[in-house]
Parts: C-alpha cells; structure tokens; sequence
C-alpha cells in the first residue's frame, strides 16, 4: 500500500543532510528553463522518446544541488538525481518548461528536507502531468495554431505571396516561445507554494497516491492507444480475421500483452539491450511472416 | 547552376529544419511550405518554391507526428522535390510525384536514427554511474543533434547529387517487410518504455488503475486526455474518500487496514 511505500522511504533516507542549492539570478535560470526546453528532442529516440532531453534541461538545477562532488554522499545523490530524469518521457515540446520548473522546484525541495520528501513523487507527477498537458498541448498547438497558421500561409503562398510562409512561422512560432517562457516561470513559482503545502500533515501521502492513480491510469490508456500493433493474420480463406476475433474480446489486446511481456521480462531482470535489439529482431521477423504489423 | 553548391545549399536547408524540433522550440520550420520557400531562396527561384511547397503543404497540413507515430517525412520529401522542380525546369506539379518517394525513404531512415538514438538511454546510465555526467549530457545535445542532422544532409545531398533515379531506385530496393517490420518495431519499443515506466510505477495495490485506464481507451475509445481528466477527478474522489480530513482519523483508519504480511513488490 502505498502509505507503507512512504514509510518504508522516509526511513531509509533519514540520515541524508540537507543541501541548499547554490544560488542563480532569476533570468539566468528562466533561459535555462527556456533554452533546454527548446532542444529537448535533440535525442528524441523509440524508447525513452524526449527522456535524455528531460534531463538535460534538469541538469543545470541538480548541478546546483549538488555541486559537491567530493563529497561521496553528494556524487551518489546525484546520481540518484540523473537516474530519476531517464525514465521514458515525452511531451508536447512547449510546455515542458512548465514541468521543468515545477519538478526543478521539488527537487530543490527534497535536497533541502530529504526526511519528508519522498522523491518517488517528482517521477509520478512527471507522468501524471505529461498525458494531459501533451493532449491539450498537442490539439492547441499542433492540431489548431498549427493549421490555422500554415492553412493561410499556403493560400498566400498557392497566389505566389512570399508573406505566406513568413506569416505562417510568425502565427505558429510567437505564441509557441510565448509558452516555452511563461510555463517555465509560471511552473517554478507553482511549484514552490506548492511542495511547501506539501510538508503538511498526510498531504504527501495523498498527493503521492493521487498521482499513482493519474500516471497509471494514463499510461494503461497511452498503451492502448498509442501502441498500434495488430495482426493481419487469416484462417479460413478470409472468413475468420484474427484481429477481428481479438478486437471482439477487447481491443488493443497484442499492445497489451506484449507491453506485459516486457514488464515481465524487466521483473525477471533482462538485460535492456538484450530486449531492445531482441524486440527489434522479433519485429522484422514477425513482419516477414506476416504475423504482426 | 552548380551541381555541388546546390547539393551543398539544399542540404544544409535540410538541416535547418530537422533542428526546428531539435534545437529551435518546433517553431515550425520543419513544414514543407517553409523547407520549400528556403530552398527557392538558396536556389534563386522564389516562385516555383512558393507554389510547390503550398501544394506539399496542404497535403501533407493533417499530417503530424503524435506520441511515437512516424509518418511520410514529407518534409524532407518536398525540399528535394522543390530543389528538383527548379533544377530541371519542371513545373511544381511534378513535385507531388518526387516528393512522396522521397517521404516514404525519410520515414524509413528517420525510423532507424530513431532506434539508435534509444541505445543513448543505456549509455547515459553507464556514464552517470561513474560519475561522468557532462559526457552523459553531451550524448544529448551534442550527438543526438548530429545523427539528425546527417539523416537529413547525407540522403538530400546525395539526392540532388546523384538524381532522382537514384532515389526512386534505392527505395524500391527496400522489400516491403523490412519497412513495414521497422515500423512494427517502433511500436514494439514503445511497449519496452511503457514497461520500463510500469517496472517503477506499478504495485499490486495500485494495478487496478492500471486497467481501468487500459480499459477505457481500449473498449470505451475515449482518448489519452480524457482518461487523464476522469483520472484526476477519480483520483480526487477517492483521496477524499480514502483520507478524510481529520489527521487523528486517518491514523486510525490506517491502523486498521494496516497488514503486516503483506507485499508490495
């Protein structure tokens, strides 16, 4: 249960001092929220999707936590920091600043009273917040500003308008660095009101179960929706479709499975790059037999 | 016109854009009207880019990369296809038919940067667990950034060196399960993340979650948002419930539920 969970991490991190990061101006960290934000997909890959990039732009606030490396308790707390920050993550690009400031603000709040902060919570609220804000991010921005823009840049630029194409990034690309900014200062300073209500009797707890639930929820939904793999597999000269026989039990059933397998095989401590390349092989060898697609 | 500096100019173009999602905000340099008017700057034909690429654009305008979908790099298929158009004289109708070839060898080539670039995640652990942490960084923003930089430059330089033919001729080449298993694989490795986040966040407690999440988007259809905005609401009703108000309440109710055998795993 996960109160336990709590317990059971408040204890084994009694003895960890507390830190004050070093010190920053105001603009210098808000361009550091801005500009990382910016070149979060620089890696942007099939597993972890934009979770270099998160630490990345994480990287300058733990750097100025723990900035001791000399001290062995430090370098393996930051560690522990850099560790948190791999986890898959992805997100509609500008409004990461928003959560980088939210989750740079806790984890100066867990180095400052590491007793009473579990850092669990930093990784669920990353996960809790990024389906939501990629759904609205992505339909406002990509699916709305991003036609509206580019719909009239090319009918200008269809009547041989250069302002087509200029218009077009202008419309789009304002309100977007707009975001990147505001989301980053908007989410720090949210972020410091709000892991101080934290400390508060129970709340941690509470919070930390209300995004299980919120994470959980959202990635069971992101795996039936967002892995697309079906089989084109036939019997009976087209008469019985299998995916059909599937989908009447319930849909998205192989992304399940095969999502579970995986968490299976982690369970039984695989080797990540034996199930990356394992996961590679067995793709292109399902493709040729016509198995899966 | 020179050969070499256009192959040189139009591939740089190429770069420009994949480092919109990289390094610039995805400000929407990366459309193919935008990719297009660049390359009738570099070319010295603003015209027949502006009306080309307002073709490949309203096209290719529902097309957007969502989550860890890949779709027809139509991007990069309508840069080659502009340069294409103005180099040999064709009018920007022929640009459609240059483009989608080229858009389907993008996606194949974007596919496979993608799956290498996820043995970055591995490395980055192995150089933060000893201690090397701007190496780990720079996996990031310095060689993320040039894998996707040459998979753009190299095959449009290559393009607009060597031919269309040439093109057409390399992705015809490509059987048909290679591509459709590379795209298999896509998916494949988004299940290994979202394992590899379940591997953190699941216990048996809180598996139920899971599944009423799984379950509706699977039978219900109702997208990854509003799973979300039901998520929260739920999960305010029942910390409510689960947590009253009162913290001496609490305590008690916890001591009740409270079962030292059990295990979280």
């Amino acid at each position: 249960m996960v109160e336990q969970t709590v317990g059971a991490q408040a204890s084994e991190t009694t003895e960890l001092k507390s830190l004050e990061p070093q010190s920053v101006s105001e603009n210098k960290r808000l361009w550091q929220f801005f500009w990382r934000t910016w070149a979060i997909q620089a890696s942007w890959n099939y597993e972890g999707q934009m979770n270099l990039g998160f630490l990345y732009s994480i990287a300058p606030t733990l750097d100025r936590i723990y900035a001791d490396e000399s001290d062995p308790e430090i370098l393996q707390r930051k560690k522990d920091a850099y560790h948190r920050h791999t986890a898959l993550y992805n997100i509609t690009q500008q409004l990461n600043s928003f959560v980088l400031g939210l989750v740079a603000s806790m984890e100066e709040e867990y180095a400052r009273d590491p007793k009473n902060f579990n850092p669990e919570v930093i990784n669920s609220l990353k996960v809790s917040l990024m389906g939501p804000l990629s759904g609205i991010g992505d339909s406002l921005l990509e699916g709305t500003l991003r036609i509206i823009s580019f719909g009239l840049g090319a009918s200008l630029a269809a009547q041989g308008s250069i302002l087509g194409p200029i218009l077009a990034l202008l419309i789009s690309g304002i309100p977007k660095a707009l975001i990147t900014w505001f989301g980053g200062k908007f989410g720090y300073t949210l972020g410091a009101d709000y892991v101080k209500q934290l400390q508060g009797g129970g709340m941690m707890e509470r919070v930390m179960y209300m995004a299980s639930v919120v994470g959980l929820m959202t990635v069971g939904a992101m795996i039936a929706t967002m892995v697309g793999i079906t089989t084109p597999l036939q019997f009976q000269d087209g008469a019985v479709v299998l995916q059909d026989v599937l989908d009447g039990i319930f849909p998205a059933m192989i992304p399940l499975a095969i999502t579970m397998l995986f968490y299976w095989l982690l369970k039984k401590k695989a080797s990540l790059t034996v199930l990356l390349l394992g996961g590679i092989a067995a793709s292109l060898i399902a493709s040729f037999l016509g198995v899966l697609a | 016109m020179n050969q070499l500096y256009a192959a040189v100019a139009v591939g740089l173009v190429g770069v420009i854009c994949i480092m919109d999602s990289r390094m610039l905000g995805r400000l929407s340099l990366e459309r193919p009207l935008i990719g297009a008017t660049m390359v009738g700057i570099v070319l010295g034909d603003i015209p027949t880019a502006l009306a080309a690429g307002a073709t490949l654009e309203l096209m290719s305008i529902g097309l957007i990369n969502v989550g860890a979908a890949m779709i027809p790099d139509m991007n990069m298929g309508s840069i080659v296809a502009t340069a294409f158009c103005i180099l040999t004289g064709a009018g920007p109708e022929a640009a459609l038919t240059i483009a989608v070839p080229v858009a389907a060898f993008g996606q194949a080539i974007g596919l496979a940067v993608r799956m290498v670039l996820a043995a970055f995640s591995h490395k980055t652990d192995v150089l933060i667990d000893q201690g090397k942490f701007k190496q780990a960084l720079h996996l990031h923003i310095i060689w993320g950034n040039v894998l996707y930089a040459l998979m753009y430059f190299v095959p449009i330089f290559l393009a607009i060196y060597a031919g269309t033919d040439l093109v057409q001729a390399i992705v015809g080449m490509i059987p048909d399960w290679v591509t459709s298993g590379l795209g298999l694989a896509g998916n494949v490795l988004t299940a290994l993340g979202m394992a590899l986040l379940l591997n953190i966040m699941l216990t048996k407690k809180m598996a139920l979650f899971f599944f009423v999440g799984f379950f509706a988007a699977s039978f219900l259809s109702i997208n990854v948002t509003a799973v979300a905005i039901f998520a929260v609401l739920l999960a305010l009703i029942l910390s409510d419930i689960k947590f009253h108000d009162g913290g001496s309440q609490l305590a008690a109710q916890s001591a009740d539920d409270y079962d030292p055998l059990e295990d979280d795993d």
